[in-house]
Order: structure tokens, then C-alpha cells, then sequence
């Protein structure tokens, strides 16, 4: 009796260890069938490419949200190509901004960086270059014309080393929105001077109206707005840059008195109660809900807000940010190309997933203006933007596109991700607390040694 | 062993999958995350070794570290020292005077399964400044208490004290749960004799349940200590560690640092140290409680 319970135990405890082990093993099959079917199907000859393998794309894309015109937009693009190639599947992997960040640097890390992907401009692609995940794509925009299609300069800012490695899906610039029936009701003007914007955020105060709405918890909102302030008292773009080149410091006049005139800004009371408890999208209805005079934020924010109702009847309209103390120049913006589309070096149907993204990107301008959000994309539009139904306001905006005189990236565009931290949590304190801008420029300048 | 009459080896063969499994997902990542700590990596591209000099810019050269780590100790603090005892007060009442107790247990519990996001926007409302609405505040205007009115989340020295009280609310009735199964298990004819003997009531609370559920409360005790320790969610949804790093602690300063600084070797030395500090507070609380079991037996 008891050696046959003891063969049942050790017969029992072998099942499990064994199931464990198939449950091991199982998981790691799964993740070869996309390549594993290749020699079972060679059937499929009518499509028009020259393979006819069994092949799957993974797509990971921002634009998980099936309201947004440019989820509709990917959807149909991708349908119409595994209609044309019937071998091939575009498996999509959709996420929102801050999720496929997260997903992408643990993919980054174990080297499982998924065949087209999602990435940021400048020093936020720097660290994904240095490691080598990314293929170059300077043959790819050959074809078919496709580079022609960017804006001029555009895609200097997914280029290292001679290489292109992103496509944008983007190109913004900061401006300041303002709700018109909100400016009329406590007599404001549309300020041409920063002194004149702090005037009246001070009569809209006094009127009960929230002057200006932001997102502070997200704190790169502020941040936007705090680099426009020193885009101006700059006198011009490239501050960052000077730093960088050890020109100057963040001790610099020029960045104090940005620092100064900010704060004269939230001094004024511009910004609502509990500024930074708002993340981005919060802070955003404050204006989109009409609670709010004036919303400073990238031009890929009219979409959202034309359909809003403060947007209704054109009540909504936008104006350059204004110089500071007489300074900088009103033509020069706030730029922020958009996120990017980069293929993997490693993947393994790299000629396919190259010819798509081509056939995307060909086909990304004529898609995203039927579903009217062509505003602030990267590419040249061919049609006729008031004929198609924009609003005044995306017209306004399209105009100021063409007044564009260059300026500045984001900080976190511009510099290293620890310097940007340290510069986004001591931005978002000024919002709370009143500080002496020498200070400021010290918190800045540490930072900046210490992440050298 | 004998007892069980069966060999070593059908015990091990019994032990290996749950052994695998834990060394697997617990002692495998500790051991990693031991050597990134000594790493200068960003998470992606090449890693250099710099053996302990993450950790001595932890502890000399990091303007966030210790605020951080003693505003854990101030949740924990709250936790063990206010949160639990609340819970122990409140079961015992419960089971002394409520009869059919499932129901009221069950509505303190409430808020445990409910999502940390949920409940962090709830309460982000009812913290907001009275012109958005906050109730806390309109209610102090009503009464007159204009004064006390504060932007709960975003004043840096209130923000946090905010968010320790939420975090509180939460798992009150977690702890209400385990007290009150821990008080239900104490047999009732001790009750019955101490009855007989002239002890009721409060005094019979005094000698019988308190010394009977030291075990269980010593569970709450460090399952609310390490919760506080790990606490994360309710922060980031809340206030995201701001403003100006005013509500952040060791868990929150880690995924800064890890994630957004990409600095993932100095965030896996955050990490190490928290599993130390883990460690050497449940042998701690081991130890004073083992102390307290001794005098009560």
C-alpha cells in the first residue's frame, strides 16, 4: 500500500514539474509561428509582390484611440495593403504615448524592438541610435518619391550621422489659443506684448475667468511654455544648444530673465487653482469646456478643440506668442516634429516592412486630410483645405505654418533625459512656490554637470 | 520526516515546481537587479560597471533620495502606527455589537477591490480648490472655516499628507478584514469563563482578544508595512510625485529615475536597496512581536 502511493506521489509530482515545463516551452513556440508557417504555403501566387512567404509585420503604433481620425486613417491604410498583399500581415500593436514608451525601452533592453515603431526627435532618439536598433532609411525615401513629400529641414531631426532613421508622423508649433466670447466679456485684446498678456490675465482674473488653462502634473506643459518665454528673451533659437557648446550657462542673463517673466506670469494669477494635480488632458478640457481665456499648447491640439464646445462658431482663435521685454522675434516658434515611425534593424522581413512603410507614409498626407487632421502633419498636402470643411481656426493656424521663421525644440528635444528631468520638476515648482530666478539657473546648472 | 513516510526525494520532486517558480520570478530578478545596480546603463545601449558608485551617490548626492525615503517612513508610520490600530478598534466593535456583521465588513472592504486609479480620481476631486468644486473645501466654506482652505494636492507641504490619507481610507477595510477573522477564530467559551470569572466587556477585550490576535495583527502590521514601502500607484495617479518632487517616495523616485531619467542602473541600485529595507524591517517586526507572543504565552 504505501510504496504504491508512494509511486502515485512521485509519478503525480513529475505530471506537474512536466506541465510546468510545457507551459515553458509552449510560450516560446508561440512566439516562432510567425516565422515557422514560411515553407507550408506556397499556394498564394497571385499577389503582385515577388515573395509569396507567409509574412507578419508588427506595427506598433500611438493611436489606439478608434475616435481619433488618425486610428481611422491606419486602419484603412494598412486594410488596403494586406488587401494588395495577401501573404502579408500587418499585426498592430496599438498603445497610447506614455504606454509604448514604457513597452518600447523594455523592448529596446532584451533587443525585441518590433518591426516598425514609434519614437521621439533629437535627444530623445539619441540613446535608441547609440545602441544601433534602428535601420537606416535614406533608400527607402528614395522610392516612389517619398521624400519629397517632407517639408524641407524636417527631417533633420531624425537624422544622425548622415542616416535617416524615422519618418515623423508630424510637425507642430506652439501657440496660444484664446476663447473669443471669454476675451470680449472682460474687454481683453489679443495681447501683442508678454507685458500686455500679463495685463490681461490680470482683468480676466478680475472678471472670475480663469486666464490660462495648463496640465501641470504632466509638467512638460509648463516646460513648453517656460522655452517659448526663453525663446524670446533669447533673443532667438538655440540657448540649449549654446549650452550644450559651452558657450554659456544656464546662468546666462538671457535665462534668468525668462525665469522672471514666467513667474510675473504665474504671479498674475494666470493659471487655474491646483495647477499641477492637472495631467494634460484635464487641463486641456478647462479650455475646451470654455472655462478658460487662453490654452498655450502645440498646434496638434486644434483638432480637439474645433470640435470642442469652446471651438463652436468659431469662438476660438489663436495667436503668435508674444515678445518679452521687447525682445525675440513673434515668427519664431516653438517647434515640435512629431513622433516618428523607425524600423527595426533586427527585423526579420526587413525589405517588406520597408516597402510598407513607404506605401504608408505615401499614402499618411491623403488619408489624414480626408479625415481632417491634416493639420501640423510633416508632409505637403495637396487639396484644399476650406473647400474640404477645415474650420477658421485650422485655417488661421495653417497660416501661421507659413510665417514659421524657425526657432527651438522642447527641452527634452534638446537635452539629455536626466538634465530634462531635473529641469521639468524644477519648472513645475514655480507654479507652487516663488523662487529667486539665480536660483533656478543653479538647479539647472548642477543638473546640467551632473548629467554631462 | 519519518512521519510522513516517504522518501526525501518524493518530497523534492513535490517542492521543485513551486521552488522553480519562485526562484524564477522572485530570487533570479532580485540577483539582477543587484548587479544593474552597479551598472552606468540607460536601459538600452552599452552598460558600464561601476561597482558601488550608484549607491554612494544614493546616499551622499541625491537631493531626492532622503526626502523620499522618509516621507516612505512617514506613510508607514501612519500605516502601522494609525491605520491598523483604527482597524483592530473597529472590528472588535463590530464583532461585539453588530450581528449579522458580513454586510457592514464587506463595505469597509469596498474600496480595497476598487481600481487605485478610480479611487485616485475620485478623491482628486473632492480635493479640488473650491473652484473646481472640491467638496472638502466648499464644505469648509460653508462652515465658515475659509481659512483652512487649502489646494490640498499641490501645496508641497500638505500635498503628501493629502495622499497618506487616501491611502489610509483604502486599505482600512483590508485590515478591518483580517482582525475581524482573526477575532472571530478566538473560541467563545474563553469568553464564556472569563465571563464566570467577573471579566466583561472592554476588560475582557483588554485580557482575551488583544493577546489572542497578536498573530494576526502582526500580519496586518507588516503587510502594512510593506505596502507602504512599495506604495506607487495612488501616487503617480494622484499627483505624479510632484509638485516638485513634494509627494515622492522610494517606489515613485525609482521609476523616475529608471524610466524617465533613463538612468536604469542607478534605478536598480533604488530598487536593491529598497528589497534590504524590505527584508530588514519584516525581521524587525519578527522580531519585537516574537517578544510580545513570549510575554503573552
Amino acid at each position: 500500500m504505501t510504496r504504491r502511493s508512494r509511486m502515485l506521489g512521485a509519478v503525480m509530482a513529475g505530471v506537474l514539474a512536466l506541465s510546468l515545463a510545457a507551459c515553458g516551452s509552449g510560450s516560446s513556440n508561440s512566439g516562432d509561428t510567425t516565422t515557422k508557417p514560411a515553407d507550408t504555403t506556397t499556394t498564394t501566387d497571385n499577389g503582385n509582390s515577388n515573395s509569396n512567404e507567409k509574412i507578419t509585420i508588427t506595427f506598433q503604433n500611438i493611436y489606439p484611440d478608434t475616435t481619433d481620425p488618425k486610428n481611422k486613417m491606419l486602419h484603412k491604410i494598412v486594410d488596403q495593403y494586406q488587401k494588395d498583399h495577401p501573404n502579408i500581415t500587418i499585426e498592430l500593436d496599438s498603445l497610447n504615448t506614455d504606454q509604448q514608451k514604457l513597452k518600447l525601452k523594455t523592448q529596446a533592453a532584451s533587443k525585441e524592438v518590433p518591426d516598425i515603431t514609434i519614437v521621439n526627435p533629437a535627444a530623445q532618439m539619441q540613446p535608441f541610435i547609440d545602441a544601433d536598433l534602428f535601420a537606416p532609411l535614406n533608400e527607402m525615401i528614395e522610392q516612389n518619391g517619398l521624400k519629397d513629400t517632407f517639408q524641407q529641414g524636417i527631417l533633420d531631426y531624425y537624422t544622425f550621422n548622415g542616416n535617416v532613421y524615422a519618418l515623423p508622423d508630424g510637425n507642430n508649433i506652439g501657440v496660444v489659443y484664446y476663447n473669443k466670447s471669454l476675451f470680449e466679456k472682460a474687454g481683453v485684446k489679443v495681447p501683442t506684448t508678454f507685458e500686455e498678456m500679463v495685463d490681461a490675465v490680470k482683468q480676466l482674473k478680475a472678471k472670475g475667468v480663469t486666464p490660462m488653462a495648463i496640465g501641470e502634473k504632466d509638467s512638460w506643459t509648463g516646460s513648453f511654455l517656460f522655452m517659448n518665454v526663453l525663446l524670446r528673451t533669447n533673443g532667438g533659437p538655440g540657448f540649449l544648444k549654446e549650452v550644450v557648446d559651452g558657450k554659456k550657462t544656464f546662468e546666462d542673463p538671457a535665462f534668468k530673465e525668462a525665469v522672471d517673466a514666467f513667474e510675473s506670469l504665474i504671479q498674475a494669477g494666470a493659471f487655474q487653482d491646483g495647477v499641477t494635480s492637472f495631467d494634460y488632458n484635464a487641463g486641456e478640457n478647462l479650455f475646451k469646456t470654455g472655462k478658460a481665456a487662453m490654452y498655450y499648447m502645440g498646434s496638434w491640439a486644434t483638432g480637439g478643440i474645433e470640435t470642442s464646445e469652446a471651438g463652436k462658431d468659431n469662438n476660438v482663435g489663436v495667436f503668435k506668442f508674444p515678445t518679452v521685454n521687447g525682445k525675440g522675434n513673434p515668427d519664431e516658434f516653438m517647434l515640435a516634429p512629431g513622433s516618428a515611425f523607425a524600423v527595426s534593424k533586427d527585423s526579420k522581413h526587413l525589405k517588406e516592412t520597408l516597402d510598407f512603410l513607404n506605401y504608408f507614409m505615401l499614402n499618411y498626407p491623403k488619408e489624414t486630410f480626408a479625415a481632417k487632421g491634416a493639420v501640423g502633419i510633416a508632409q505637403t498636402v495637396d487639396g484644399d483645405f476650406k473647400a474640404a470643411g477645415y474650420s477658421d481656426m485650422a485655417m488661421d493656424v495653417l497660416k501661421l505654418f507659413k510665417e514659421v521663421k524657425g526657432g527651438d525644440l522642447a527641452f527634452d528635444n534638446t537635452m539629455n533625459p536626466g538634465t530634462a528631468q531635473a529641469h521639468l520638476s524644477s519648472i513645475q515648482n514655480l507654479f507652487v512656490a516663488k523662487k529667486d530666478a539665480s536660483e533656478v539657473a543653479k538647479e539647472h546648472q548642477t543638473a546640467y554637470e551632473e548629467n554631462k | 520526516m519519518n512521519v510522513l513516510k516517504v522518501s526525501g526525494w518524493v518530497i523534492a520532486a513535490f517542492v521543485l515546481p513551486c521552488l522553480l517558480l519562485y526562484v524564477c520570478l522572485v530570487f533570479i530578478p532580485i540577483l539582477v537587479s543587484i548587479y544593474s545596480g552597479m551598472l552606468d546603463w540607460n536601459g538600452i545601449g552599452a552598460s558600464k560597471f561601476i561597482g558601488f558608485a550608484n549607491y554612494t551617490k544614493m546616499f551622499t548626492n541625491d537631493s531626492v533620495f532622503w526626502p523620499a525615503l522618509g516621507r516612505t517612513f512617514l506613510l508607514a508610520g501612519f500605516s502601522m502606527l494609525v491605520q491598523v490600530p483604527i482597524a483592530l478598534f473597529v472590528a472588535i466593535l463590530i464583532s461585539r455589537y453588530v450581528r449579522r456583521p458580513n454586510f457592514l465588513v464587506s463595505s469597509y472592504f469596498l474600496p480595497v477591490i476598487l481600481s487605485v486609479v478610480v479611487i485616485g480620481q475620485l478623491w482628486k476631486t473632492i480635493y479640488n480648490p473650491a473652484s473646481m468644486g472640491g467638496m472638502i473645501n466648499q464644505i469648509l466654506i460653508g462652515l465658515g472655516l475659509d481659512s483652512l482652505t487649502h489646494s490640498w494636492l499641490t501645496e508641497p507641504k500638505v500635498a503628501i499628507f493629502a495622499v497618506i490619507l487616501v491611502s489610509l481610507w483604502q486599505y482600512l477595510g483590508y485590515h478591518i478584514l483580517i482582525q475581524f477573522t482573526g477575532i472571530q477564530n478566538i473560541p467563545a467559551d474563553i469568553y464564556e469563563a472569563a465571563k464566570i470569572d467577573g471579566a466583561d466587556g472592554f476588560k475582557a477585550d483588554r485580557y482575551i482578544t488583544l493577546p489572542m490576535i497578536v498573530p494576526i495583527f502582526k500580519i496586518s502590521v507588516v503587510l502594512a508595512f510593506i505596502g507602504s514601502l512599495q506604495s506607487f500607484d495612488l501616487i503617480m495617479v494622484m499627483t505624479g510625485g510632484g509638485p516638485a518632487h513634494a509627494t515622492d517616495v522610494i517606489s515613485s523616485h525609482m521609476y523616475n529615475m529608471s524610466f524617465l531619467s533613463m538612468k536604469y542602473g542607478y534605478g536598480s541600485a533604488i530598487a536593491t536597496f529598497l528589497v534590504f529595507v524590505c527584508l530588514l524591517a519584516t525581521v524587525i517586526i519578527n522580531f519585537l512581536f516574537n517578544r510580545l507572543d513570549k510575554r503573552y504565552s
